[in-house]
């Protein structure tokens, strides 16, 4: 089995795996980082969404042989301590229900907002809807991206 | 915007609750949750050289086993074993109503995804790889896969239910108008993000400890109990929290639970098995669709004098939950009417799909939806629009339910004209017409939607809970309860209410897992009920250990029982301070030898239902609500989307404004994915089409309405609810029964000559069938 050296959350990991791999079960079985989640396995909902040298991509998607080099960053290293701008607000307008897709959707957010730290609804709402929530908090998601946007500027 | 509205409304009407309740709003997970941190069975660690499973199931939909091979798979190296209802040391059954159903099929499949064995394989990729090498060979049987279709074949899952008020046949004859009519609301996907599985560990003695992502741990623990032909004291089922629910962990958490149990039992390992999206979809059961016929009739003013109706519900190869579903079909086949003279029925059909089961309005949006149905039907033949047949209609104080109950501290009224005043029905009809007049490309439409929805399960039996409280020698608290956190906000719920008793602040307690070792004999979270059983129980217990805490502090005061208060973490006598605080009372407690626990058992009071005349009283109370939908039809491509739906919603006195607030937009949104784009499609052999999330739609951030605004009604709550705060996880859903009427209304706009047709979903592809049809 070939080896990867993966830069994960400013860690490089060592992992035995096949080419085709998806990195999301290197992070969850190999490297225990278990905050990014499987929803559907075919890119489409959006639970297991990390970022790649800072873009959203969905981790179920991507193999972990593309994922070589690249830097890595999932939920548990968004920030140090939980108080990425993005975080903060998510808990101030208490987005989450269940809680299972709220990982990939602070991903995505963060993702985005780092690119568009001054988003329009509509911009918010394109960013946003490949992620699927199924408890149906897509107020408070968009209500907290906006929060998160304030944040940062 | 619309969170800041609720807040000042309700602000008004919370005096009665304390700080600690109005600060402890938000949900106690979104910490965790927001770090990435919670943990689902997934997520657990698992033990070393812990194995992995997967289910083999039928690849057809109803057949004859004649043989199956599975020596290439056994052979595959890493494969530990497989398991086959020949393994089965108790019971191959696992029906919870109805004892039809087995775990493993056997000599005969019944559903396209019907389990027939599990694979146990080091790890989950090789028991995958095993599941393609296994050959089986089927007989095929005719299939089965409508409602309509099972009635004329004389398959049926039990004895069909009837519920009776008045006489029809003879209203019918005194009725100015009489219209019949068909509908037909598909099922619909849970689509719970987090699919279903279990984590099963072996313990000393033959035990094993099963992590389940269930909404019924007491329902697998029996299961496998009796799947193993054990002792339940030998299972414990714990559960931390689930990735969404909505029905679908009620009764079908179970199986996958009992499998990896079983391969504990032989391999004396750890096993774990999560479905993916693939094998979920295609072996899970969904809402039930729903094939009815009604007969509507009302007098010239316009009241409905009867209503008949046969539901047919296309309950799937086994019983599943379907028959107390049918049940709760007809307690609201009326909605928020009153109905003189009703006759209502139901077929449970059996039929080749997977066993359809709870979801979120668990068959009382089905009931609901035909009602509208005819309601709607009557209205265009008569010429009024429907919104004044409604009216006409809304159920009055002390007006009898069909199912005997009499309607107490109704709200159908009091809603509904509170919306048309808040919302200002008049302009925001005006503001449509004028829109219409000016568009020729684009149409509004309009629909109101009432609804009542009974709270307690309809099975009087389940409706208790109990709680365990534990206060521990240095002031912290602990508390288990049956209920099973999903999402619906119920353990801060329950953090809420030990925090106001004990007047402490809310990192002073814990909610402990769903565990059946703690918390035995339990319901099922659901019926919406979760919070009012366990949250009473816990009130129950806190306010046992309030008491005699207080017993404690007057002996060590020395002063009257009924002058110690609790305030802030000190005792307080006649409203002062004393220099005794909740950490030193408690030592003198456990100094003074005084029990720090309290175990306390709820069983809702007053409810009671007699089957065999198919009368009582079995909700502990209703939760009602109105709805205004407005959405704009896009002509040229059948395309819509919401403008607004404003609510009126009845809370009661809402005790955590956030998390209610999050349930009412979370059920409406379902509902309207239910209503407009979830498409179930199986073909005729019975093979899942809608098998992936490609295939299948659900509401994303652009189907939610543009606005939802949402303002609770006054009312003064309703005692049988946890601190007057009433239930709130299922009613809101049939809120989105509205979505179909408003695009209805909307393509009558653009082409009169349309024929309304009942049959929901309402896609965008139909949309486009009506707005061109003849």
């Amino acid at each position: 089995m070939p080896t990867f050296n993966l830069k994960i959350n400013n860690e490089t990991h060592t992992v035995e795996a096949d080419m085709d791999t998806p990195l999301l079960w290197v992070l969850r079985d190999q490297i225990d980082l278990v905050g990014t989640k499987f929803g559907c396995g075919i890119g489409q909902c959006g639970a297991c969404t990390v970022h790649v040298d800072g873009n959203a991509m969905r981790s179920c998607l991507l193999q972990v042989s593309q994922a070589e080099g690249m830097n890595i960053t999932t939920i548990e290293g968004l920030s140090e301590d939980g108080t990425h701008p993005v975080q903060e607000a998510w808990k101030e307008i208490d987005v989450p229900q269940c809680g299972y897709c709220q990982s990939g959707q602070i991903m995505t957010a963060s993702a985005f907002l780092s690119k568009n730290p001054n988003p329009s609804d509509s911009q918010i709402r394109n960013a946003m809807h490949g992620n699927i929530c199924r408890c149906a908090s897509y107020n408070s998601i968009e209500e907290a991206v906006k929060v998160a946007a304030d944040k940062l500027s | 915007m619309h969170k800041n509205k609720l807040n000042n409304s309700l602000n008004l009407k919370l005096d009665h609750v304390s700080n600690a309740l109005k600060k402890s709003v938000k949900n106690i997970d979104s910490y965790t949750h927001v770090r990435g941190e919670s943990l689902y069975v997934d997520d657990v660690i698992v033990r070393q050289g812990t194995f992995h499973a997967v289910v083999f199931d039928s690849p057809k939909a109803h057949g004859i086993i004649k043989s199956i091979d599975y020596s290439k798979a056994e052979a595959l190296e890493g494969v530990e074993r497989i398991f086959t209802c020949k393994d089965i040391p108790g019971k191959n059954e696992i029906g919870g109503i109805i004892h039809d159903e087995p775990l493993f099929a056997e000599n005969e499949v019944h559903f396209w995804g019907m389990p027939i064995a599990l694979i146990v394989a080091k790890t989950e990729f090789i028991a995958r790889k095993a599941r393609e090498l296994i050959q089986i060979e089927i007989e095929e049987l005719p299939v089965i896969t409508t409602a309509k279709e099972a009635k004329v074949k004389g398959s049926f899952i039990n004895a069909p239910r009837s519920f009776s008020l008045g006489d029809t046949e003879k209203a019918f004859s005194s009725c100015e108008y009489i219209f019949e009519g068909e509908t037909f609301s598909n099922g619909q996907e849970h689509l719970y993000i987090e699919a279903q599985g279990a984590y099963s560990e072996p313990l000393e003695n033959g035990n094993i400890k099963i992590t389940s992502s269930t909404q019924g741990p007491t329902s697998v623990q029996k299961t496998i109990a009796n799947v193993l032909g054990i002792a339940m004291h030998k299972i414990e089922v714990d559960v931390t929290r689930l990735g969404g629910g909505f029905g679908g962990k009620e009764d079908q958490a179970t199986p996958w639970a009992v499998m990896a149990a079983l391969a504990t039992y032989y391999l004396n390992k750890s096993v774990k098995l999560i479905l993916n999206r693939h094998d979920d979809l295609r072996m899970t059961g969904k809402r039930h669709p729903y094939e009815s016929t009604y007969k509507i009739g009302l007098s010239k003013d316009l009241k409905i004098l009867a209503y008949q109706v046969e539901f047919l519900q296309n309950s799937g190869a086994a019983a599943d939950l379907s028959p107390a579903i049918a049940e709760r079909t007809l307690f609201h086949a009326t909605n928020s009417y009153y109905v003189p003279n009703v006759l209502s029925k139901v077929l449970s059909c059996k039929t080749n799909l997977p066993p359809n089961t709870a979801f979120r309005g668990f068959g009382g949006p089905q009931g609901m939806f035909v009602i509208e149905s005819a309601i709607a039907k009557a209205a265009s033949k008569i010429g009024v629009s429907a919104r004044q047949i409604q009216e006409t209609n809304l159920l009055n104080e002390n007006d009898t339910f069909s199912y005997g109950q009499i309607a107490k501290k109704v709200e159908a009224k009091n809603t509904w004209n509170s919306a048309k005043d808040i919302f200002d029905i008049d302009a925001l009809e005006d503001e449509i017409e004028y829109f219409n007049k000016n568009n020729a490309t684009f149409k509004k439409g309009l629909a109101l939607m009432p609804i009542t929805f009974g709270i307690s399960f309809t099975n009087t039996s389940m409706n208790h809970a109990r709680a365990l409280v534990h206060i521990y020698l240095d002031g912290s608290i602990g508390i288990s309860t049956a209920a099973v956190e999903m999402g619906q906000g119920v353990n801060t719920k329950i953090m809420q209410i030990a925090a106001q008793v004990f007047s402490v602040s809310l990192d002073k307690i814990k909610i402990e897992t769903t565990n059946t070792t703690r918390v035995a004999n339990t319901s099922p979270s659901a019926a919406s009920s979760t919070a009012d059983l366990n949250g009473k129980s816990t009130l129950m217990a806190c306010n046992s250990l309030l008491e005699r805490l207080k017993k404690v502090a007057s002996e060590n005061l020395n002063v009257l029982e009924e002058n110690i208060k609790l305030k802030d973490e000190f005792v307080y006598i006649n409203d002062e301070k004393s220099n005794l605080s909740w950490t030193e009372l408690i030592s003198k407690a456990m100094f003074n030898r005084v029990a720090l626990t309290e175990n306390a058992h709820y069983a809702t009071p007053e409810i009671h239902f007699d089957k065999t005349k198919e009368k009582g009283h079995p909700f502990a109370y209703h939760v009602y609500g109105t709805a205004i939908f407005t959405t704009t039809v896009d002509c040229i491509r059948g395309t819509y989307e919401f403008d607004s739906v404003k609510i009126v919603h009845d809370y009661g006195k809402s005790m955590s404004e956030g998390i209610d607030l999050g349930q009412v937009e979370g059920a409406l949104v379902q509902g309207i994915g239910w209503m407009t784009m979830e498409e179930i499609a199986y073909n005729s052999n019975g093979k899942l089409l809608s098998n992936a999330l490609s295939t299948y739609k659900v509401p994303d951030v652009f189907s939610v309405p543009k606005s939802i605004e949402v303002i609770p009604v006054e009312t003064d709550g309703n005692d049988m609810a946890i601190l007057k705060s009433k239930a709130v996880g299922e009613p809101p859903l049939m809120y989105g029964i509205g979505a179909y009427f408003a695009i209805q209304n909307a393509i009558k706009a653009f082409n009169p000559n349309y024929k309304v047709k009942f049959h929901a979903p309402m896609t965008p592809e139909k949309v486009l069938m009506s707005l061109y049809s003849e």
